[in-house]
Order: C-alpha cells, then sequence, then structure tokens
C-alpha cells in the first residue's frame, strides 16, 4: 500500500501532464478541471504520505550498482510537501491568470510534468536516481519559461537551460568521483565514504566542492545565479512563483543529499571547502538584496529577492551545524510559502492593474486592500520581523553561524543576514507604503478590483500561513532538529 | 488575567474597523469599553500576588511572561493612559478620515506594549516590541500629508534597524549565556569569561531599545513624528512608547550589567547629552508638539541618567532607583496632559506655531489649570509629583559624587553631570513658561476676538484632560505615602538597595536643588527667550526660531549616509557580482580563445596542411598496401615459397586457397585504412572545414531574400499597388532573414557552449578513469 502510493506520488503529475498534452484542442473548462483536479489527488497523495511510514520502490536497475529506485524519509516529507501545496495553490491561481493567453492547456501540461519531476527527486533513494529527476526537472520546467514565444522569453529559457545543464555536468563529475570513493550512492545520513577516501581528500573536496556549485545553479547560489533575474521576468507569474518557490529548492534538496547524505558533514567541517561554501552563499545573500534594493521591475525585484533568500537556506545547510540546517530547512518552508505569495501578487498587479514597476504602484492597496495586505504579512516574513515566520528561521539560521566557530565568519554572518534584511526592508515595505498610504492628495479609484476570489484567496491563504507558521511554529521547529540530528 | 491584557486588546482591534463602518459612535464606545476592561483587569492584578504565564512554541523559542512589581505599575499606567486618550480622541477624531486604521492599530499596540511589559525574557521583549513599532507606525501617518509620510518612514527605520541591532544583540547573548530570561542574565553574565562579547551584545540591544527610548543619537524620530501625530497618538508615543525602550535599558542595567561601573558612565554619559540636548532643542522650537516632543527626549535623559548613575553607586543605589521609576511615571503622566491640552489646540485651529496659537489659552481654565498642573510638575516645582522624582535623581547624583570621591573614581566628571541636570532642569522651567505664556497669557494680534469665542473642547475630552491632570497633585501632595507605595513596588525589578533612612523630600538641602534649576529657569526665559529668540515683525513681538534649518542630524547624517552613501557604496560591488561582471567575462574570455583556437581549426591552418600530410602519408601507405606492393611481393614470396613447400609435399590443396584467403584479407584492410580516411576528411570539410558564411552586409544585393523581395517589389510597382518606396520587399525579406541567422547563430553559439562544458567534463571522466583510479 505505502509502495503504491510512493509510486503514484511521481506517476501521477506525469500522467497527468500526458492527459493535459492529448488535451490541447480541448476547451479551456476542461483543461481547467483535469489540471486541478490532478493538483488535488496529488496533494491529497501527499498529505496521506506525511502520516504513512517510511516505504521503498525499487524501480529497475541500470547494473548492479546503479538502480533507480524511491524511498521516503523525514526530508522528502518536507520538500514533498512544500512542492505539492504551492502547486496546488500556484495552479488554481493560474486558472485565472492564464485565462487570458493562449495554449492554456500546454502550461498545465508543464506544470504537471515539472511537479512530477520533482516529487521523484524528493523521493529518490540514491544519487543516480536524484540526478535522472534533476535533469527532468531542468528539462520539463523550461516550456514554464518559454511559454510567451516572445524573443526575450525564448533567450531566457535557453540561459535557463544552460546554466542548470552546466551546473548539472559539474554535479555529474562529483557524481562519477564519489562513485569510486563511496561504499553505495544510495542516501545515507552521515555519508557513505569508504575507509581509504581520506587519502584522497584534496581530489574529493575539489570535485565535492564544484558539485556543490553545480547544484547551486538551481538554486541561484553565485556565480551560476544568472538564470533566475532573467527567467522570472518573463515567465508567466504562476510559473515563476513554482520556479522562485519550489523548484529553485531541488538545487537546495540536492545539496543537501550530496553534502549531508553522501559525504557526511565530519568530512567537511572546518575544511576550505565550507568556508569558500559559506563565503560564496553570503555573497550571493548580500548581492541579491542589493540588487534587488535597486531593480525597479517587480518580477525582476522579487526574483533577486530570491536569489539572495535562497542562499540563506544554503548558508544555513553550509554551517554544518544542528541549528544552522534547521534554521535552513525552515527557511525553504518559509520562503516557498511567502515568495509564491509575492509572486502570485505581482501577477495580480500585471492582470488587474497592467504594471509591471514598482514605482508605477501607488495607491495599489486603495484597489486591491486583500492583495495588497497579504503582501504585506509575507513581506513581514521575508524581512524576519517578530512573530513571522521568516524570524524564527532567520533566529536558527543566526545561531547555526555562531556555533560553527569558524573565525570571522560567524559574526559575519548574522551581520550579513540583518543587513540583507534591511535591504529587504528597503526594496518590500516601499511597495506597501505607497500602495495603502499614497498620500492625501490620492484620488481613490472608483471601486476595488482584485479579481475573483480564485485569485485573491491563495495569496490570502499563503499570506495568512506566513504569519502562522511562525507564531505556531513550535512543533514544527522540534520536529525538524529531530530530522537534522542525525545529519551533523 | 495576564493573557487578557495582551491579547484581549488584540482580539477586539480588528472588530473596531468592521463596527466602524456601521457606526462611529459604537466603534469609539468599543473601544473605550476595551481600554476600560483593561484598565480593570490591571489595577486587579495590582493586589494579585505574582503571575507568570507561557507560551510554549510561538515563534520558536517560545514566549514567556510574567508579572512583577514594577510591571504592575507600569501596566496599570498604560492602562491609564489609554483609556484617557481614547476618550479624548472621540472628539478629536471627529473630522480626520481613515479613523477605523487607527483605532485597530492603537489597540493592537496597546497589547504589545503590555506584553513588553509583562515579558520575562528579552526574546518575548523584542517580539512584542517589534509588533509596537510596526503598528504604531501607522499613528504616525494617519494624516498622510507630505510631512506625516517623510516622519512616519523615519519612525519605521529607526524602528526597523533598531530592532535589527537588537536581533543582533539577542543572537549574541543567546550564544554566550544560553539564555534571554531576564531574571537569570546576571548570574549567568557573572559566570562567563566573555566580557567583551557581553559588552558588543549590550551595545547593540542598548541600541535598539535606545533608538526607541529617544536616546542620543537616535533621538531624530521624537521631533518629527510627534508634531505630526494625532495628539492623542503622540500622548501615547512619547508617554509610555518611549518607556519600553526604557524597559530595555532598565533590563540591561539592572539585571545583565548589575552593579557595572563602566556600562554605568556610557549610559550616563548618554542620558546626561539627551538630557541637555533635548532640553535646548525645546527651548529653541517655535512649535507647540516640537517643543514637548524635545521635552519627551530631554526627560528620558534624565531618567537615563539615574540608570547610569545606578550602575555607578553599585550597591548603594537606592535613591537613584527610586527616582528613576518615579519619573519614568511621572514624565508618562505629565506627557498625557501636555499632548492632550496641545491637541484640544490644534483640534480648534489645526495649527501649532506659537505665532499662530497664542492667546487661545485665555479665558479657558479648562485648558488652564491641567496644562499648568503639567507645566509646573515637568518643571520640578515642590508640593507636585515631578519635584519628588526629580529630587531623588539629584540626591542620586550627588551621592554619587561623593562615591566616586571615596573610592578614587572621576567625582569632576560627576560633578559636571550634576550642573548638566541642574541646567537641564532650568531649561526645562524655561521653555514651559515659555509654552504657558504664549498659550495663555499672551494676546494674539489679529485673531483674539475669534479666539475668546471658542470652546476649548467637549465635556468627554475635558474629563479626560482633567483627570489626567488631577492624579499629578494628588501624588505630589501625598508624595510620602503614595510616592513612596510606587517606588516601593518597583524596587525588585530594579534591584535596589533598600533605603536606609526616609526621604525628607522637602527638607532645604532637597529644596535647594529644586529652586536652582527654577532660578535658572527664570533667569533663562528672561534673559534669553524674552531677548536672543524673539524679534519684532511688522510691530508685533514674534518667536523666532534661531535653529538654522541645515543643522539637523537625519538630514545631515543618517538620511545621505542609508540612502545614498552606503547604496552608492556598496551597490557597484552588488553588481559587480550581481550581474557577473567578473564571470561573464572570464567565460567571454575562455569563449574567444576556444572560438580562436576553433578558427585556427576551422579555417584549416593546422589541420588542413596536417591532414593533407597525414593524407599523404596515409595514401602512399594505403597504395602501398592498396597496390600490393608490400603484400603482393611478399605474398608472392610466401606463396612461392609455400608452393616449393607444398610442391615438395605435393599437390597445393591446402596452402594455396589459404594464401589466397590472406591475401584478399590484406587487401580488405588495406581499402578500409584508405577509405574510413577519406571519410574522416569529408566529414571534417562537411563540419568544421566548412567555408565561413560572407559577411551579409557587403551583399545585400545579391542575398536570396533581397532578390525574391525585389521581384515581389517589381510587380507591385508594375501592378502600381504599392506607393511606397522601390526596395520595399525586398529590403523587409532580407531583414527578416537576417534576423532568422543571427537567431541561429545565438542559438548554435550556445549550444557550442554546452557542447564544450559536457566536452570538458567528459574529458575530465576519462582523465579521470584512465590516470587517477
Amino acid at each position: 500500500m505505502n509502495q503504491v502510493l510512493l509510486l503514484s506520488i511521481v506517476l501521477l503529475p506525469l500522467l497527468g501532464g500526458v492527459l493535459l498534452a492529448l488535451m490541447r484542442r480541448a476547451e479551456k473548462r476542461a483543461a481547467d478541471t483535469a489540471f486541478l483536479s490532478v493538483l488535488a489527488l496529488e496533494a491529497a497523495a501527499v498529505t496521506a504520505y506525511l502520516c504513512l511510514p517510511d516505504a521503498t520502490v525499487r524501480l529497475f536497475s541500470m547494473t548492479d550498482a546503479l538502480t533507480v529506485s524511491l524511498a521516503s524519509d523525514g526530508i522528502s516529507r518536507v520538500f514533498l510537501a512544500v512542492g505539492a501545496y504551492g502547486f496546488l495553490l500556484s495552479g488554481v491561481y493560474a486558472t485565472r491568470y492564464m485565462a487570458r493567453g493562449e495554449r492554456q492547456a500546454s502550461f498545465y501540461g508543464w506544470m504537471l510534468f515539472s511537479l512530477g519531476a520533482l516529487c521523484g527527486m524528493d523521493l529518490s533513494q540514491n544519487l543516480i536516481t536524484m540526478y535522472l529527476f534533476f535533469e527532468a526537472a531542468t528539462l520539463l520546467s523550461m516550456p514554464l519559461v518559454l511559454h510567451d514565444r516572445t524573443e526575450e522569453s525564448i533567450r531566457a529559457a535557453l540561459k535557463y537551460l544552460f546554466y542548470s545543464i552546466a551546473g548539472a555536468f559539474l554535479a555529474l563529475l562529483a557524481i562519477f568521483v564519489l562513485g569510486r570513493f563511496t561504499t553505495t550512492l544510495d542516501f545515507a545520513a552521515g555519508g557513505t565514504l569508504t575507509a581509504d577516501a581520506a587519502a584522497h581528500r584534496t581530489l574529493l573536496e575539489i570535485v565535492v566542492f564544484l558539485g556543490v556549485i553545480g547544484f547551486g545553479a538551481k538554486a541561484g547560489l553565485y556565480p551560476l545565479h544568472g538564470w533566475l533575474p532573467t527567467a522570472h521576468p518573463v515567465a508567466p507569474a504562476p510559473a515563476s512563483a513554482a520556479l522562485s518557490g519550489i523548484i529553485a529548492k531541488a538545487g537546495v534538496l540536492a545539496i543537501l543529499r550530496l553534502v549531508f547524505y553522501i559525504v557526511g558533514a565530519d568530512f567537511l567541517r572546518g575544511t576550505w571547502v565550507q568556508i569558500a561554501w559559506m563565503s560564496l552563499a553570503l555573497l550571493t545573500v548580500f548581492m541579491g538584496s542589493m540588487m534587488a534594493y535597486r531593480e525597479d521591475l517587480f518580477k525582476k525585484r522579487l526574483a533577486y529577492s530570491s536569489v539572495s533568500q535562497i542562499s540563506y537556506v544554503l548558508v544555513g545547510l553550509f554551517t554544518l551545524t544542528p541549528s544552522g540546517v534547521t534554521g535552513g530547512i525552515l527557511h525553504v518552508i518559509f520562503h516557498a510559502c511567502i515568495k509564491i505569495c509575492l509572486f502570485l501578487v505581482a501577477g495580480s498587479v500585471i492582470v488587474n492593474l497592467e504594471k509591471t514597476r514598482v514605482s508605477d504602484l501607488v495607491g495599489v492597496g486603495k484597489q486591491m486592500p486583500i492583495t495588497l495586505f497579504s503582501f504585506t504579512i509575507a513581506s513581514l516574513g521575508l524581512i524576519g520581523i517578530p512573530p513571522a515566520s521568516g524570524f524564527v528561521s532567520k533566529w536558527y539560521l543566526a545561531l547555526g553561524a555562531l556555533d560553527t566557530g569558524i573565525p570571522v565568519l560567524n559574526w559575519l554572518v548574522p551581520i550579513v543576514l540583518l543587513v540583507s534584511a534591511l535591504l529587504t526592508a528597503g526594496y518590500l515595505l516601499p511597495i506597501t507604503i505607497r500602495g495603502f498610504f499614497p498620500g492625501k492628495d490620492f484620488s481613490a479609484p472608483p471601486k476595488t478590483d482584485e479579481g475573483t476570489a480564485v485569485m485573491w484567496l491563495p495569496i490570502a491563504i499563503l499570506g495568512a500561513a506566513s504569519l502562522l507558521l511562525g507564531v505556531c511554529s513550535g512543533p514544527l521547529v522540534d520536529w525538524i532538529f529531530t530530522l537534522v540530528a542525525p545529519l551533523v | 488575567m495576564l493573557y487578557g491584557l495582551i491579547f484581549l486588546p488584540m482580539a477586539a482591534a480588528p472588530m473596531l474597523p468592521l463596527a466602524g463602518r456601521r457606526s462611529k459612535k459604537l466603534r469609539n464606545a468599543l473601544a473605550i469599553a476595551t481600554c476600560a476592561v483593561v484598565l480593570g483587569l490591571a489595577v486587579l492584578l495590582l493586589f494579585l500576588p505574582e503571575q507568570t504565564g507561557a507560551l510554549k512554541g510561538v515563534a520558536g523559542l517560545g514566549l514567556a511572561l510574567e508579572t512583577g512589581g514594577f510591571r504592575k505599575v507600569y501596566l496599570t499606567v498604560i492602562a491609564f493612559l489609554w483609556l484617557l486618550t481614547t476618550l479624548f480622541g472621540s472628539e478629536y477624531f471627529a473630522h480626520y478620515q481613515n479613523t477605523d486604521r487607527y483605532y485597530c492599530c492603537n489597540l493592537l499596540t496597546l497589547g504589545a506594549l503590555n506584553g513588553v511589559f509583562s515579558a520575562s525574557d528579552l526574546f518575548t521583549a523584542l517580539v512584542f516590541f517589534e509588533i509596537m513599532s510596526f503598528t504604531s507606525y501607522v499613528w504616525v501617518l494617519q494624516e498622510e500629508t507630505p510631512a506625516a509620510l517623510r516622519a512616519a518612514n523615519t519612525y519605521l527605520a529607526v524602528a526597523v534597524i533598531g530592532g535589527l541591532v537588537a536581533l543582533m544583540g539577542l543572537f549574541l547573548l543567546w550564544k554566550t549565556l544560553g539564555t534571554t530570561t531576564i531574571s537569570a542574565l546576571y548570574e549567568a553574565a557573572a559566570a562567563s569569561d566573555q566580557k567583551a562579547v557581553l559588552y558588543a551584545a549590550g551595545g547593540c540591544v542598548l541600541f535598539g531599545f535606545g533608538a526607541k527610548a529617544g536616546m542620543f543619537p537616535l533621538h531624530i524620530w521624537l521631533p518629527k513624528a510627534h508634531p505630526v501625530a494625532p495628539a492623542p497618538a503622540s500622548a501615547l508615543l512619547s508617554g509610555l512608547l518611549t518607556k519600553s525602550g526604557v524597559f530595555g535599558v532598565l533590563v540591561l542595567s539592572c539585571d545583565l550589567f548589575r552593579d557595572d561601573p563602566v556600562w554605568g558612565t556610557v549610559v550616563l554619559t548618554l542620558g546626561a547629552i539627551t538630557m541637555l540636548l533635548g532640553a535646548v532643542l525645546a527651548l529653541l522650537s517655535v512649535d507647540l508638539k516640537r517643543t514637548l516632543a524635545c521635552s519627551s527626549v530631554s526627560q528620558i535623559g534624565f531618567i537615563l541618567t539615574g540608570i547610569g548613575t545606578m550602575g555607578i553607586l553599585g550597591t548603594e543605589n537606592a535613591l537613584a532607583a527610586r527616582g528613576v521609576l518615579l519619573h519614568m511615571v511621572n514624565h508618562s503622566l505629565f506627557k498625557l496632559v501636555l499632548f492632550l491640552a496641545a491637541g484640544a489646540v490644534y483640534c480648534k485651529l489645526h495649527k501649532l506655531n506659537l505665532n499662530d496659537i497664542r492667546g487661545f489659552g485665555r479665558k479657558k481654565p479648562a485648558l488652564l489649570i491641567p496644562f499648568l498642573l503639567a507645566a509646573l510638575g515637568i518643571g520640578g516645582f515642590p508640593l507636585l509629583n515631578g519635584y519628588v522624582s526629580k529630587t531623588l535623581l539629584h540626591e542620586g547624583i550627588v551621592e554619587a559624587i561623593e562615591h566616586l570621591a571615596a573610592h578614587g573614581g572621576f567625582a569632576l566628571g560627576m560633578r559636571a553631570v550634576e550642573w548638566v541636570f541642574l541646567l537641564s532642569g532650568g531649561i526645562t522651567v524655561a521653555y514651559m513658561t515659555k509654552l504657558f505664556v504664549a498659550l495663555f497669557l499672551e494676546k494674539h494680534p489679529t485673531r483674539q476676538a475669534e479666539f475668546d469665542g471658542m470652546r476649548a473642547m467637549n465635556a468627554q475630552s475635558a474629563a479626560a484632560l482633567w483627570i489626567g491632570a488631577l492624579v499629578l497633585p494628588v501624588l505630589g501632595l501625598t508624595m510620602n505615602r503614595s510616592m513612596n507605595a510606587i517606588a516601593d513596588f518597583g524596587t525588585d525589578f530594579l534591584h535596589a538597595a533598600a533605603l536606609e533612612h526616609a526621604v525628607r523630600y522637602l527638607s532645604w538641602e532637597n529644596l535647594k536643588g529644586g529652586l536652582i534649576s527654577i532660578g535658572i529657569g527664570f533667569a533663562l526665559y528672561f534673559g534669553v527667550v524674552r531677548t536672543v529668540l524673539m524679534g519684532t515683525e511688522s510691530g508685533v513681538r514674534v518667536y523666532r526660531n534661531r535653529l538654522p534649518a541645515w543643522l539637523d542630524l537625519e538630514e545631515l547624517l543618517y538620511r545621505p549616509l542609508l540612502l545614498r552613501w552606503l547604496p552608492g557604496l556598496l551597490y557597484p560591488v552588488a553588481r559587480l557580482f550581481g550581474e557577473n561582471r567578473v564571470t561573464a567575462p572570464l567565460c567571454r574570455g575562455v569563449l574567444f580563445g576556444a572560438s580562436a583556437v576553433a578558427k585556427v581549426f576551422g579555417e584549416n591552418r593546422v589541420s588542413a596542411p596536417l591532414c593533407r600530410g597525414v593524407l599523404f602519408g596515409a595514401s602512399a601507405v594505403a597504395e602501398t598496401f592498396g597496390e600490393n606492393r608490400v603484400s603482393a611481393p611478399l605474398c608472392r614470396g610466401v606463396l612461392f615459397g609455400a608452393s616449393a613447400v607444398a610442391e615438395t609435399f605435393g599437390e597445393n590443396r591446402v596452402s594455396a586457397p589459404l594464401c589466397r584467403a590472406l591475401r584478399r584479407g590484406a587487401e580488405v584492410v588495406s581499402h578500409a585504412a584508405s577509405d574510413s580516411l577519406d571519410a574522416i576528411v569529408l566529414l571534417l570539410r562537411r563540419t568544421v572545414f566548412r567555408d565561413s558564411v560572407p559577411k551579409p552586409d557587403d551583399r545585400v544585393q545579391s542575398a536570396l531574400s533581397y532578390r525574391a523581395g525585389a521581384i515581389a517589389d517589381r510587380r507591385a510597382i508594375r501592378r502600381g499597388v504599392e506607393e511606397a518606396g522601390e526596395n520595399r520587399h525586398a529590403l523587409q525579406q532580407y531583414r527578416a532573414q537576417r534576423a532568422l541567422r543571427q537567431k541561429s547563430r545565438r542559438v548554435t553559439a550556445s549550444f557550442s557552449f554546452a557542447l564544450l562544458m559536457l566536452v570538458l567534463a567528459v574529458c575530465a571522466m576519462f582523465g579521470y578513469i584512465l590516470f587517477i583510479r
């Protein structure tokens, strides 16, 4: 029963994608129904899976050593839940957002394919399976960027593709080398390095460093972050939301699996690799916020914000301490929730007000009160104002960094995190302020225009969730601490 | 009950806008009722034993609450002030727009402020502190005028930056001590050997809470925010929200750095500067509410001075501690009355400049008496409550002088602080006299008759103002009972020593200090205010603002620093990395190098001669084999030998077919060798060797699309359809073709990049497999 469920979580969206690909000429209504029912089924399956015990499914073997198999564990539950619920909400929103364009069915289809690949990645039992689904996720999510078929979007999609593939090849190198120095490529908490691995420390350090940089392309880690600010503004808003909130997290998961389940934290702790990773992630945190602060295009601002925020997660992972990793995983959840909300708001602004620049957004709060209010709540979470969710994750991230004991970096990390939080306030709060408080002379538009409930409800749900997840974060934090305990 | 204080107002807050849509009266009544219930709860709490509460898992670490003596007093003061300002607000807000949001945020702030004062650890305090900052932000921008928006932004920036810096302090505290529980800080700090980290942490937290308190140099938000905020909000901001900052400073000074002279000196210095600076700014100001705001800065300075004195005095701090506590309470009460009175003026005139509002208070005893009581109180006149707290603070300073002199400390510095204290007290008297004379004694040159006809305020507002004002003399007259009782409540929290003997407030020693200040005050008023700070304009004496407009810490330093200098410095750095200014040139360099190499090969500069050479050699070899120049003689020789052997043995039935097969095999191999080389050469010619495309711009006329378009043009002209130029279609089609080509080139170039990466990775892999493994 568990195995069937496991398999169906991966296959359901893929089959749904095929179904929608066949429905290209069907009516919009039918496509909507099919799309939403697949997403709802998937969310239900994931919900059931959250409560059931672990299971393993072996799909097929390429050779004796290379098997493609699925297994479930705590980390996969976190990422699956984020993925399934996030896609469900952006999917609901997409049915209205995409109504004004063409080729909805194909868009829905690619959404489902991407979700399927992501679920496969979440549930992978070994590095080979994960790599397989990682590449699949890249290829299957590229058409989401491509959707508008403008020259700009084609270029952006190609950029996304090449960055991801270049990164994946770097990771492949690491996989080849690790194949020689591990007892098995199956994931095991604490790593699977062989006894003679220590003799080849330098080689291993170099390839693992490169592998993480490669997987980091997906997560927007400097130096391979360039695709995010290009791809997000041209993709449709639900796709940007999914890309930034969920698909980019695939990079985080890959790094998590590589570092903690194959190499092992003990092997890397205190080496130049850890310091280099932390420095790069810290650079990305600052750079993303600063670029976002000066960016006027709304969605590009959010894209730079994602660059910065996903590197918060990576900083947490690279600390290799229980608090830091816990903070990182918490931030995966919170950032997904918040960033999907923010991108959907950007989409609503585009659809209802036809504005794409932040400088044009005066008095939005008068026209779209619920939308902007949710935006405000989510922004406060992203900045890290207590008791909203971002505050909780940043608290553990900073403590984790202080625990590393690496000179300079251990206090520099909290400072950069806080400077970046200040910049986050600088690029998000003015939107709220000018939206709700346009000044005395602003003539309010005659009526509110939020779009239908299909548009504002997902935004409101996500906004509320971003606050409530922070306020009631105690059990979540405890659970993630137990997940992280065997890793570090 | 403790939860009720915090969460009842928070729960009631969202209902106010809903009620407000129906009727404003209902909403106001609901707000007043909520405040009244909160006051009831707070008073009840005064008589109950200490309570604690914990909300596990909220905001990660969980919140912890308690009600000690000091907290009980302040919770009561908060509820009292809130009720009175809300009562006053009904009339004040009658002509305002968007008041629903004000009321909603008002109650949210009440809950959050109660949370700050009942927090039993710094983490909880910070959580509520941040909520409070954000909800009170809406107060400041209520009017949405440009000045209000600007002041609100300043307020928000100070709150956000202060909050983040305080958070940094908490990170360090948690890391070093493993706790932020207030009652455990002292022991944990005493056991810790990382003093420097603790000072850094304390400095960060002081920054955050001091910013809210209005401590120099972070006082900038007060003089901006108060004049633009509605009067009830100003009263609360100044009377209570600043105290939440002081609460944090108290926690640091009385728990984390208890009896620490170094810390005490730092706080004392900042406090003394704040005290004097605020007073001078208040004296120079010609705006009623700005004067009061600067006065708040100054009075907070008095309190901080007292806190610093406590640190210096160590275990002998009884007088200073009682002075701090009482001055906090007193200042809250004064500012309530003063700001509400200012609100009554603004409500009618919508002006705050002293020259515009002078004479408004004449013949309005309902306004005059409360204002006078509060002004005398804040000036430290005997028989009012302000006198008591100021006397205690002064006594504390005098004790500190003796203490330092006895222990070989820097007593001269402390003596300077005493004089700053007396001088600031004097300036306080001077600026309050200035306000009182302007409002109630002078006459407006043109509108006095109109003013005299106005009513000061309605009954409800008057009741609020009078209740607030009457508390002052009641406390002052029963000072030995009421004031001492309040002070006794707070000694545990402040860790104050027990009083050695009862203080005789009205002894000559104590009266002397107060009288010196009052003397300085009147001297300043007549010597400075009436001469230097006033001028004559068209025959009328007017108040002049002698403070140069450019002399403004915010405009001069903070805004440029945060909005221009730092981003100007950091943005280029971020851009360098963010837009791949480093990696992109690097990649471009690699690509350029690769393409140069490819060109060398692509244009056959190396491979063609090489291939030709190889080909030549190969063909020579192949010819040698193909035409059997080697194998044929060899075979023939072998054959000959074999046949000779065969002949020797008999007929050639075995060796002859064998030899034939061998010869045939050799022929096939040699042909294959020459053919495969041909194939490779052909492949190279088709792919890498192919001739480069001629530059399109040189041969526009000869491009296929151009020609096709030209034909279309000619036909069009012949038919006379087109009125446009001759080459229209031709150019159009040519451009389309060029765009297509460019696009495809871009795509292939990109693909070749991916190919390059692939090849690199595969090479590395093979290299690894071959050599390392």
